[in-house]
């Protein structure tokens, strides 16, 4: 009798979600978005596909918040970067244009503009040395001596003007083109060449002295 | 190519020659092999170079999960991406300001043809001041 009081019971309520989800069609369901290219994902995500949109943070987010930290020195406000610079890609989503931009290339410009009026609300000329780096090796001489490279690097880096530091996440860090790093930037290659000499020599003098 | 020259280059591009334009990039490969002072420079980029990429900051793991999960959350949140609509032809016409345009010629009309204004005499100034006189 105990046991059928259970049995008797009314099913617990179910929680329903905030937003109803989307009734997926079973073209949808068929998506690989694991293997898809970034260009079709964002066409997906337009459309209203949130796993697509997904798909991407996952693959670009760790990229974005490289890219902010370098220019921000700051790991929150790196995080507040690359997710605000994601959150305005799904807004502005169908209106990416593939044709005039890689998606990498689209959403870096995003997030560097963003990361350098950051950098340059904050006004940030100190960080703090070594935050948020890999781990060092193991020999203790040679982990003091990285950390204090290391300390010396992020002093420099933190002397820069956001642009110079932005110039260098993009062309060292991330490894893009000098003429891509540019239209990212909206400078001539020759200018972001410039960016370019001016931090290494600044970062020359800091670190190795000399001219 | 002179040293100056050199140093120019590995200032912007750093000691990856492959990074270089291919031009500039074979005529250093050929300076560095008669030059001592040119392998030094080199040495002194890769330096630099190194000190740069072990300074790049990566996020942990739980900091991407924390990023992803507040991505998806708001994209959860926030209405579809907004559609392009008919009037996307007129996007490249935005930085001309025509909507300020218009709006300056729709005043500049209605104060040509508007009727000049009618005093509305039942309240002038001295009725008015009456008016305030009597409450006292």
């Amino acid at each position: 009798m105990f046991l059928s009081l259970f049995h008797d019971a009314a099913p617990p309520a179910r929680i329903e979600p905030a937003i109803a989800p989307r009734a997926e069609t079973p073209a949808t369901l068929l998506r690989d978005r694991a293997v898809a290219a970034d260009e079709v994902l964002i066409v997906w995500s337009a459309a209203g596909d949130r796993l697509a949109f997904d798909q991407l943070a996952l693959r670009h987010l760790p990229r974005l918040y490289r890219l902010a930290h370098r220019i921000t020195h700051d790991a929150a406000a790196a995080e507040d970067v690359a997710q605000e610079a994601m959150l305005r890609a799904w807004q502005a989503a169908s209106r990416f244009d593939p044709a005039r931009a890689s998606f990498g290339t689209w959403l870096h410009r995003i997030a560097a503009n963003l990361a350098i009026d950051r950098a340059r609300q904050a006004g940030r000329t100190a960080a703090a040395p070594g935050e948020d780096l890999a781990a060092p090796g193991p020999d203790p001489e040679q982990q003091a001596a990285r950390r204090q490279q290391r300390t010396l690097v992020t002093a420099a880096l933190a002397e820069m003007p956001a642009r110079q530091r932005a110039a260098l996440a993009l062309f060292y860090d991330q490894e893009m083109e000098g003429a891509q790093a540019a239209a990212l930037l909206s400078i001539s290659t020759r200018a972001l060449e410039g960016l370019l000499r001016r931090a290494r020599r600044f970062l020359g003098q800091r670190l190795l002295g000399g001219e | 190519m002179t040293i100056t020259r050199f140093a120019r280059l590995l200032d912007t591009f750093g000691a990856d020659l492959r990074r270089w334009p291919a031009e500039e990039a074979a005529k250093a490969r050929h300076l560095l092999a008669g030059s001592d002072e040119a392998q030094a420079l080199l040495r002194r980029a890769a330096l630099l170079d190194a000190a740069l990429r072990d300074s790049r900051a990566s996020p942990d793991t739980a900091a991407l999960e924390r990023m992803r999960a507040h991505v998806a959350q708001h994209v959860a949140r926030r209405p579809l991406p907004h559609p392009p609509g008919r009037l996307l032809w007129l996007r490249p016409l935005l930085p001309f300001g025509g909507g300020a345009l218009a709006a300056l010629a729709l005043c500049g009309i209605w104060l040509i043809f508007a009727a000049p204004f009618a005093g509305d005499d039942t309240f002038n100034a001295p009725r008015q001041i009456a008016m305030i006189e009597s409450t006292d």
